[in-house]
C-alpha cells in the first residue's frame, strides 16, 4: 500500500493541479511533493534491513499473459526511493525562484515525472518497469521543450529519440526473457516478474545477446562513453529543474537497471564483455572530465562531471563486488545530492547576472558568504573529500573496480584528481578574484534559496561522517544479488 | 491423354493461329493503293462533318448502366423460375416451397425496384436534350459593319457560304 | 448475419431519406443505425454459428472485429456534422454508401466460402471508390478515385484468379474444405494450391496497402475526403486483415512453411518503405498516407508468425491503431478547414502550429492519438505493438522484432513532427472552433486510448 500510494500520490496531485489556474498552485506542488517526502523517508526508517522484498503490493494486469502489476520496496531500490522523494520537494521549491509561464502545467509535470521515477524504481515485474521507464521521458521532455533554451527544439528530440532506441532494445530482451520462463508441465504459461528471470539458465550466446540489449539501452539512459553526445546539449537547454530532474534522478534509472537486470541475468555475458564494458565506463570518466576542465559555461561543466561520475558507478556495477554495488549504491545518492545542488547554485548565479560564462564572473564570494559556504560543501562533495558524501561513494567504488582490474582501477582514480581540477576551477573563476561588471551587485541567498540547500548540505555530511546509516540497509539485498552473479 | 487445361490452352493457340493467319495472309495478299477518298473517315456515305472529338454524352453510360443492371437480374430470374414450378418439390412441402421461393424472389425484384424507384426520383431516367450552346461575342461594333466587309470579299462564283458564328 | 440485413436495409432507407428537405435527421439516423447493427451482433455471443448454406460464419473473433469496424464507422460518421452545412454534399448518399460499405465489411471478416469473400471484398471496394471521388470538384478527388478504381478492380481480378486456382486445387471453395485438403494431402499438395495462395495473397495484401502493393495508398488517401480516409484506413485495414488471419490460419496453416518467407519478406518491406518514406512528407494526411503503410506492416507481423497469441494481437492492434487514426483525422478535419492558406484548406504540419496552446483540448488528442500510433507506453497503441512483438517472440522469428523495433524508431520521428509543431512552434492566434458533439467524440476516443493503454487486461478474456 504505501509504495502504490508513493506512485499515485503525485499522479492525483498532478492531476489535481492541472486543473486549478490560481497562482496557489506552486505551493499544492511544494505540499505535494512534502507529503511524498514524509512517506518515502518513513519508508526508509522502517525498513527492515534484509534481502527481503518489503511494503509489496501485487495486482493482476495482464493476468493471462503472467503480467502483474505489482511492485515493492527492496534493499536496492530503497535508497533511490528516499532520494526521488528528498529530491523533488527541493527541485520545487527551486522552481520558486524563476516565473515560469503556464506555472500548473510545470509543476504538474515535475509531479508527473515523480510518479513514473518511484514507478520504475518499485516496480517488480518486468514490463511495469518497462512502461515506466518508457513513460518517465514524456513529463521531462515536455519540460526541457517548452520552458528551455533557443535551441531546445532539435536537442530534446534528439534526447528522446535517443534514449527511446536505446530501450526499444531493452524491450525486445525483455519478451525474449519471458518467453524463455516457463512452467515446467505447463506450455504457454510465463511470467514476467524480474525474480523469474534470475532464476533463468541462458546460453552464453543467448546471455550475450541480452547482455548487449540491455547494456545499449542503459549506456544511452546513463550516459556511458560513446552513447553520451546528447546529454550536454540537454542538460544545458533544459530548464533548471529539469536538468535537476536528468541528472538527479534519471540518470541513477540506468545505474540501478544495470543492477537489478544486467547483473543477475546475464552473469556469463558480464564475464564475456564485462571488461569492454568497464573499459568504456572507465574512459568516460576521464574524457568527461578532461572536457569538463575546458568549459566556460557553467551548467555544461557540471553536466560533463555528472557524466564523468556516472562513469565510475558504472565501472562499480560492472566490478561485480559489493564493494563496488555498495558505491554504486550510495554514490547515486551522494551524487544525486551534489548535482541539483550544483545545478540550483549555477542557477542561482545565472539568475542574479544573466550569465553562466565563468570569464564573465568572479568576486562574487564578497558580498555572499552563505552562498560561499553551501557552495564549497556541495563542490567539495562532488569532489569527494573525506567527510561528504562524494568520498564515502567514489571510496567503495574505487575499491571495486580496482579489485576487479587493477589498471582500470587506477585509471578510475584519476577521477579525484581531475575533479578537484575541474571543480575548484570552477569555483575560484566564479567566486574569487575580482568582480566583474555582472557581478559587482549580488544579493546573497534568499530564505527560500537557503531552504534549498541547507537539507542538502546536512545530507552531504550525513552521508560523508555516518554512511553506514545507509549502507547497513542495502547491504544484504546486495549480498544476495550477487550470489545470481558467477565470479 | 491431355488434360483439360491443357485442352483450353490449344484451343486459344489455336484461336491465335487461325486469327493471325488471316489477317497476315490477308495483309500480304491485297494490294496497298492509298488515295486521299480512300484514307478519309466513314461516316455513313456522307461527307464527315465537324470534330470527331465529340464529348460522349452521360445519358447513355447512365441508362446502359441500369439496363446491364436489370439484364442480370433477369438472367437470374431464369434458373428461379425452373425450380420455382417443379411439381413435385411442391407435393413434398404441401405448398410451402411455393410461397417460400416466390418470397424470396420477390424480395429480390423489390429491392431492385426499390433502386429504380430512387433513380427514377433522382431524374437519372429522364432524356434531356443537349441544349446547344450558341457562342456569342460581345463586341461593340455593329453587325452591319461586318456584312459590309463580308459583302466586299465575297468570293465569286461559288455558292453561299453559311455565315460564321452559327451551326 | 443480422448486422448484414439489417445495414443493407437501413442504406437502402437512408438513400429515400435523402428525398427529405431537411438533412438534419441524417446524421442522428445512421447513428442510430449503427447502434442497432452494434446490438445485433452481440446476439451471437459465444456460440459458433455458420450461415446461408456455410457461407458465413460467426464466432467470437468475427464479432469482435464487427464490433471494431461498426465503432469505427460510429465515430467517423459521429465526425461528419460538416457535411450538413456543405450545400454540394449529399449526406444522404454518403451515409449510405458507408453503411453498404460495412455490409461489405462485415462479409469479408466473416466469410466461410472464398465466394463470400470475393463479394464482401467488392462491395466494400466500389462503395469506397464512389466515396474516393464524392468531391466532385476537386481534381485530386477524381484522381484518387480513378486511380483506386483502376488498381483496385485489377487486384480483385487476380484474387479472383486465385480463387479460381485454388478450386482448381482443391475442388472446394470452403475455407474448411481448403484445410482438410491441405491436411490430408500433406506430402502432394497440387502446385495449383500454391500458386493460388500467392495470387490471393496478392489481391489481399493490395487491399490492405502492402509493399510492393502500396503505391495507390498515398495518392488515394491524400486525394479523398479527409473524413472517408478515416474509413478506408481503419475500416478497410481492419477487414482485410480479418480476412487474412481467417484464410491462413484456418485454411493454409498447413502450408505455413510455403508462404511465411514471402510474408516476412513483404513484412519487412512494408516497414521499410512506409516508415522511411513517410519522413519527408510534408502534408500531414500523406504522412498518415505513408503511416498506415506501416501499420500494415505491423499487422502482417502477427499474420507471418502465425500462433495462438495471433488473434488478440491482431484485434488489440486494430483497434488501438483505430482509435488513434479516427480522432487525428478528426483533429485534422477541423484545423485544415479553418487554417487554410493560400491553397485552400491546409493539410500541412505547418497548420497545426501553436494549437496546443489556443485549443489544449484538441492539442491533447492529436498528442494522445500520436503517441499511440508511434508506440509510447501508457497509450494503447504500445500494447498492440507489445502483443504483435510477442507473437515474434513465440515464433523465435526474433530478426523481425529487431527490424520491426528499428522501424519503429524512425516512426517516433514523423509522429512527433505533429507534437512539436503543436505544443513548441507558434502559430495562428484566433482558436480552432469546434462542435461540441464532435469534441465529446474525440474525447472519448482519446479516454479509450489512455483507459486500454493502461488496463489492457479489459479485453483478455474476450477472445
Amino acid at each position: 500500500m504505501l509504495t502504490l500510494s508513493l506512485i499515485l500520490l503525485p499522479v492525483v496531485a498532478a492531476t489535481l493541479l492541472l486543473l486549478i489556474k490560481s497562482p496557489a498552485v506552486k505551493t499544492l506542488a511544494l505540499g505535494a511533493a512534502l507529503v511524498e517526502l514524509a512517506l518515502a523517508a518513513y519508508a526508509f526508517a522502517t525498513f527492515k534491513a534484509d534481502a527481503q522484498m518489503q511494503f509489496e503490493f501485487d495486482y493482476p494486469w495482464i493476468a493471462g499473459a503472467g503480467i502483474r502489476f505489482s511492485g515493492g520496496i527492496d534493499g536496492i531500490s530503497v535508497l533511490l526511493v528516499l532520494l526521488t522523494g528528498l529530491l523533488t520537494p527541493l527541485i520545487t521549491l527551486s522552481a520558486f525562484g524563476r516565473e515560469y509561464d503556464r506555472p500548473s502545467t510545470f509543476y504538474s509535470l515535475i509531479l508527473y515525472m515523480q510518479a513514473a521515477l518511484m514507478g520504475v524504481f518499485t516496480a517488480r515485474d518486468a514490463f511495469l518497469f518497462y512502461l515506466f521507464f518508457e513513460a518517465a521521458l514524456i513529463p521531462v521532455y515536455f519540460l526541457a521543450a517548452m520552458w528551455g533554451g533557443e535551441k531546445r527544439i532539435a536537442v530534446t528530440f534528439k534526447f528522446f529519440i535517443y534514449t527511446i532506441f536505446g530501450s526499444l532494445f531493452m524491450l525486445v530482451a525483455l519478451v525474449y526473457l519471458y518467453y524463455q520462463t516457463g512452467v515446467p508441465g505447463k506450455p504457454g504459461v510465463h511470467s514476467s516478474a524480474i525474480v523469474d528471470f534470475y532464476n533463468l539458465n541462458l546460453t552464453p550466446a543467448a546471455q550475450g545477446w541480452v547482455f548487449w540489449a540491455f547494456f545499449i539501452a542503459f549506456a544511452i539512459k546513463m550516459p556511458v562513453f560513446p552513447f553520451h553526445t546528447w546529454q550536454p546539449d540537454t542538460y544545458v537547454e533544459s530548464p533548471t529543474p529539469a536538468t535537476m530532474l536528468l541528472s538527479g534522478i534519471m540518470l541513477k534509472m540506468g545505474v540501478y537497471g544495470l543492477i537489478r537486470f544486467l547483473l543477475p541475468i546475464v552473469p556469463a555475458g558480464l564475464e564475456t564483455w564485462g571488461l569492454l564494458a568497464t573499459t568504456l565506463s572507465v574512459t568516460g570518466i576521464v574524457y568527461g572530465s578532461i572536457i569538463a576542465i575546458r568549459q566556460r559555461d557553467m551548467k555544461r561543466l557540471i553536466a560533463y562531471s555528472s557524466f564523468a561520475h556516472v562513469g565510475l558507478m558504472a565501472a562499480g556495477v560492472f566490478s561485480q563486488t559489493a564493494n563496488g554495488l555498495q558505491g554504486a549504491l550510495i554514490q547515486m545518492l551522494a551524487h544525486g545530492i551534489n548535482v541539483v545542488g550544483l545545478f540550483f547554485v549555477a542557477e542561482i548565479i545565472f539568475g542574479r547576472t544573466n550569465s553562466r560564462f565563468l570569464d564573465q564572473l568572479g568576486g562574487i564570494t564578497r558580498t555572499t558568504p552563505k552562498l560561499t559556504v553551501y557552495f564549497m560543501i556541495l563542490l567539495l562533495g562532488s569532489v569527494a573529500l573525506p567527510l561528504t558524501n562524494g568520498f564515502v561513494g567514489e571510496f567503495l567504488l574505487l575499491n571495486g573496480v580496482f579489485a576487479y582490474n587493477n589498471w582500470l582501477g587506477a585509471v578510475a582514480g584519476l577521477t579525484i584528481i581531475l575533479g578537484a581540477v575541474y571543480m575548484l576551477r570552477m569555483f575560484q573563476k566564479s567566486m574569487f578574484g575580482p568582480t566583474s561588471a555582472r557581478t559587482e551587485t549580488f544579493d546573497d541567498l534568499s530564505g527560500a534559496e537557503s531552504w534549498v540547500l541547507l537539507p542538502l548540505a546536512v545530507m552531504v555530511f550525513w552521508i560523508g561522517i555516518y554512511p553506514n546509516s545507509f549502507l547497513k540497509v542495502t547491504e544484504p539485498a546486495v549480498l544476495n544479488l550477487l550470489q545470481y552473479v558467477v565470479k | 491423354m491431355l488434360s483439360d487445361f491443357g485442352i483450353i490452352l490449344l484451343f486459344i493457340l489455336a484461336a491465335f493461329a487461325f486469327i493471325s493467319l488471316v489477317l497476315f495472309g490477308a495483309s500480304f495478299l491485297r494490294p496497298d493503293r492509298p488515295n486521299v477518298e480512300k484514307m478519309s473517315t466513314y461516316e455513313s456515305g456522307e461527307e464527315p462533318v465537324g470534330n470527331a472529338n465529340v464529348q460522349f454524352n452521360i445519358r447513355f453510360y447512365v441508362v446502359a448502366l441500369i439496363f446491364v443492371l436489370f439484364d442480370v437480374e433477369l438472367v437470374f430470374l431464369f434458373p428461379w423460375a425452373t425450380v420455382f414450378g417443379q411439381k413435385t418439390l411442391i407435393n413434398e412441402t404441401k405448398g410451402l416451397w411455393g410461397w417460400f421461393s416466390l418470397a424470396e424472389m420477390s424480395i429480390f425484384v423489390l429491392t431492385l425496384a426499390l433502386g429504380l424507384a430512387y433513380a427514377w426520383v433522382k431524374g437519372y431516367l429522364s432524356w434531356v436534350k443537349p441544349q446547344q450552346k450558341i457562342p456569342t461575342v460581345d463586341t461593340k461594333v455593329p453587325q452591319s459593319l461586318y456584312d459590309q466587309v463580308n459583302k466586299k470579299y465575297q468570293p465569286k462564283a461559288k455558292a453561299s457560304q453559311p455565315a460564321s458564328g452559327t451551326v | 448475419m443480422l448486422p448484414i440485413i439489417l445495414l443493407s436495409v437501413f442504406g437502402i432507407v437512408l438513400l429515400f431519406m435523402g428525398f427529405l428537405k431537411s438533412k438534419v435527421l441524417l446524421l442522428p439516423a445512421t447513428l442510430v443505425f449503427i447502434l442497432a447493427a452494434l446490438a445485433t451482433t452481440f446476439m451471437d455471443w459465444g456460440k459458433t454459428y455458420l450461415y446461408f448454406q456455410n457461407m458465413l460464419l460467426t464466432n467470437n473473433l468475427a464479432i469482435l472485429f464487427t464490433t471494431i469496424v461498426l465503432l469505427s464507422a460510429f465515430m467517423v460518421v459521429a465526425l461528419s456534422n460538416s457535411f450538413i452545412e456543405d450545400e454540394q454534399a449529399q449526406p444522404a448518399e454518403y451515409y449510405a454508401l458507408l453503411l453498404f460499405s460495412l455490409v461489405g465489411a462485415i462479409m469479408m471478416i466473416s466469410f466461410e466460402n472464398l465466394i463470400m469473400l470475393f463479394v464482401g471484398v467488392e462491395i466494400l471496394s466500389v462503395a469506397m471508390y464512389v466515396l474516393a471521388g464524392s468531391d466532385k470538384h476537386s481534381p485530386r478527388s477524381n484522381e484518387a478515385a480513378l486511380k483506386y478504381f483502376l488498381m483496385g478492380a485489377f487486384a480483385t481480378g487476380i484474387m479472383l484468379f486465385g480463387i479460381a486456382l485454388l478450386y482448381g486445387a482443391t475442388g472446394t471453395f470452403v475455407v474448411s474444405g481448403i484445410k482438410s485438403y491441405v491436411y490430408t494431402n500433406a506430402y502432394g499438395v497440387s502446385l495449383l494450391l500454391y500458386m493460388g495462395i500467392i495470387l490471393l495473397l496478392i489481391g489481399m495484401l493490395f487491399k490492405v496497402s502492402a509493399a510492393p502493393f502500396h503505391f495507390w495508398t498515398p495518392d488515394v488517401y491524400d486525394g479523398t475526403p479527409g473524413l472517408f480516409t478515416a474509413f478506408m484506413s481503419t475500416v478497410v485495414k481492419t477487414a482485410g486483415f480479418a480476412a487474412l488471419f481467417r484464410v491462413l490460419s484456418v485454411s493454409f496453416v498447413g502450408v505455413y512453411s510455403f508462404w511465411w518467407g514471402t510474408l516476412a519478406a513483404l513484412t519487412c518491406l512494408t516497414l521499410l518503405i512506409g516508415n522511411v518514406t513517410a519522413v519527408y512528407q510534408t502534408s500531414f494526411k500523406r504522412m498518415m498516407a505513408y503511416s498506415s503503410i506501416s501499420h500494415a506492416g505491423y499487422l502482417l507481423i502477427g499474420l507471418t508468425a502465425l500462433g495462438t497469441q495471433t488473434k488478440q494481437a491482431l484485434v488489440f492492434y486494430s483497434l488501438a491503431y483505430s482509435l488513434a487514426t479516427i480522432s487525428a483525422f478528426g483533429v485534422l478535419l477541423v484545423v485544415s478547414r479553418q487554417r487554410q492558406d493560400t491553397n485552400g484548406v491546409n493539410e500541412n504540419f505547418d497548420a497545426f502550429n501553436g494549437l496546443a496552446r489556443q485549443n489544449p483540448l484538441l492539442g491533447f488528442v492529436m498528442a494522445v492519438s500520436m503517441l499511440s500510433l508511434a508506440g509510447i507506453p501508457l497509450t494503447a497503441g504500445f500494447w498492440g505493438k507489445f502483443m504483435i512483438f510477442t507473437t515474434a517472440a513465440d515464433k523465435g522469428i526474433y530478426w523481425i522484432l529487431v527490424f520491426a523495433v528499428l522501424m519503429s524508431t524512425v516512426g517516433i520521428y514523423y509522429y512527433f513532427r505533429v507534437i512539436i509543431a503543436m505544443y513548441f512552434r507558434e502559430g495562428a492566434a484566433e482558436p480552432v472552433k469546434v462542435a461540441p458533439f464532435y469534441r465529446y467524440v474525440l474525447i472519448a476516443a482519446t479516454i479509450l486510448t489512455l483507459v486500454l493503454g493502461l488496463a489492457p487486461g479489459l479485453l483478455e478474456g474476450l477472445v
